[in-house]
């Protein structure tokens, strides 16, 4: 576990951003984050502080809104975070590609596969599709195929703990 | 003159150069011979110096994430070998771990460790393919001819019981595809006391060759905070110092069960990276052989539904790839066909971090330092 965990959690909660302590040995995460977009910068740059890295950041399309997946990870030990942020109504996030420089082609591909908008992106050009299938978007899904959130989250969730120390065993 | 224009246009953060500067654009890859695979490089020149070398992607582009939403989680079993070719079995391992850990599977003991015992072959050749070909970039032709001996011997060994020399399929949900015989311990006997032998050629012919330290010390240094804050990970992370291996970090299989050391450099400079790599070739051996001593009797396929139903939610699964943390990330929505599969692949952020590290570099040293890196294009353009 990362040595500075319940130091993590507790900024984290300073955002009054809800820590989700998960069962690693099943999901392979320790613990899951569901943030608003407007809480995404504060909480990428509590992540930087506590000497956590980017691993990626992807997308899901699900009802009712697209969501945006960031895993941070660390070197210093077994620290896993999923945060979940769904898009804001006119489609977009802001970027985290000036704290975690990482970010910049993560979220390039995230828009191409999505249209996700990265407000604040400083070069939010096609990465991997050519410029021509800038509008493809092909990891949409087909209306019949969308599901809802709730029918891709685990069935009981683990419900937040409010003691940092039980949250550690996660 | 076209070309140049259109490329401007496509990358509007380059500033265009100064009217009286003497910038110009000099356009490398994707068939550059030091770009291994597609990769393409847009850099802009400040005469023999870089000034801004920008990755162009997507020439090796197949959209696995598109493909592992189509079909069920077996036949997308072999694009799992077609992302990083250099060293498909990580990959594999990755793959049929995740749904292990998702549908709480349980994998016989020996099955666990052929899948060791193979990954970190594999680990040996993709850094046999990678000595021989840095050192090709950098004007050396000699190292592949040795490196490229040693690694026909493995490719033999694991052509052997996976059936294919490149890109493998061989890991089942459950455990493996084919049993490992006597045959297959003793030629991996013989080629380990082999490859000890060798290491003493490698040395003698690159790693105290004035010329190579001469062309790699102090080139494309690497600090610990840049390498976080790009999320770079692997031999070229240890390379900067930092013991990050999700062999250790995040023990998984049976790597628990071994001895083995994690190398790390001290500058973060391409010798260093190059120097982790040969060092961590030498860790393989010794979990290799661990694994043989101990190799366990009982069943390589352990017992699996014919039909795998997958509960809902989510799941992630990392594993030690060649080239650093190769993640796995899928969201179900119940059934056998996954809902979302995202692949996290350790040369795409390893790669990231090109632009500023090689800035105001000269060209032949961005050479030196993208060939420290190791990558393999369709990974990164999956």
């Amino acid at each position: 576990m990362h040595p500075d965990t319940e130091k993590l959690i507790n900024a984290l909660r300073g955002l009054s951003l809800t820590v989700e302590a998960c069962d690693y040995q099943q999901r392979g995460y320790h613990f899951a984050i569901d943030a608003e977009s407007g809480k995404l910068r504060a909480l990428a740059e509590v992540m930087l502080e506590h000497e956590m890295f980017l691993a990626f950041v992807g997308g899901l399309h699900v009802k009712p809104a697209i969501e945006i997946i960031y895993q941070f990870a660390t070197y210093a030990g077994a620290c896993r975070f999923v945060v979940r942020v769904a898009v804001a109504p006119d489609n977009s996030v802001p970027t985290i590609s000036d704290i975690f420089q990482g970010a910049n082609w993560h979220e390039r591909e995230t828009r191409d596969f999505f249209g996700v908008d990265f407000t604040g992106h400083p070069n939010l050009v096609p990465l991997i599709l050519a410029e021509e299938d800038v509008d493809l978007k092909p990891l949409l899904k087909k209306e019949e195929a969308l599901k809802d959130t709730a029918e891709v989250r685990w069935a009981a969730p683990v419900e937040a703990k409010p003691e940092v120390e039980k949250a550690e065993q996660g | 003159m076209e070309i140049l224009a259109e490329n401007r246009a496509v990358h509007a953060d380059l500033e265009p150069a100064a009217p009286c500067s003497n910038h110009y654009y000099l356009n490398m890859g994707p068939q550059h011979p030091s770009t291994h695979g597609v990769l393409r490089v847009l850099l802009e020149m400040d005469g023999e110096y870089v000034v801004d070398p920008q990755p162009v992607l997507g020439y090796g582009h197949r959209m696995h994430e598109k493909m592992a939403e189509h079909k069920d989680w077996m036949a997308f079993m072999p694009n799992t070998g077609r992302m990083d070719y250099a060293a498909a079995l990580p990959y594999n391992h990755g793959y049929v771990a995740l749904f292990e850990r998702l549908c709480g599977i349980e994998v016989p003991a020996r099955a666990e460790y052929i899948r060791v015992i193979t990954s970190e072959l594999n680990r040996i050749v993709s850094h046999h393919l990678w000595i021989g070909a840095m050192l090709l970039d950098m004007g050396a032709f000699t190292p592949i001819l040795y490196t490229f001996d040693d690694r026909e011997q493995v490719l033999d060994i694991l052509e052997d019981v996976t059936g294919s020399r490149l890109t493998y399929c061989y890991f089942r949900v459950g455990g493996v595809c084919k049993d490992i015989d006597d045959r297959f311990v003793e030629k991996t006997r013989a080629f380990i006391k082999r490859q000890r032998e060798r290491f003493d050629i490698y040395n003698k012919l690159v790693t105290g060759n004035i010329i190579f330290i001469k062309r790699t010390e102090g080139v494309g240094i690497i600090s610990p905070e840049m390498a976080r804050r790009y999320g770079v990970t692997g031999p070229v992370v240890r390379g900067s110092g930092i013991a990050y291996d999700v062999r250790k970090n995040e023990p998984y299989s049976v790597y628990p069960n071994f001895d083995f050391d994690i190398p790390v450099g001290r500058n973060g400079d391409s010798y260093d990276r190059y120097m982790v790599r040969l060092l961590e070739m030498e860790q393989s051996l010794r979990i290799i052989e661990q694994a043989l001593d101990q190799l366990p009797d009982g069943p390589f396929l352990g017992k699996v539904p014919k039909k795998l139903k997958m509960p809902t939610g989510d799941c992630s699964f990392a594993v030690e790839a060649a080239r650093g943390e190769l993640t796995y990330y899928l969201v179900s929505g119940g059934g056998d066909i996954p809902y979302r599969l995202k692949i996290r692949v350790p040369s795409y952020s390893n790669l990231s971090v090109l632009p500023e590290l090689c800035q105001g570099m000269l060209l032949s040293d961005l050479v030196a330092a993208m060939g420290s890196m190791d990558l393999v294009i369709p990974e990164i353009d999956r």
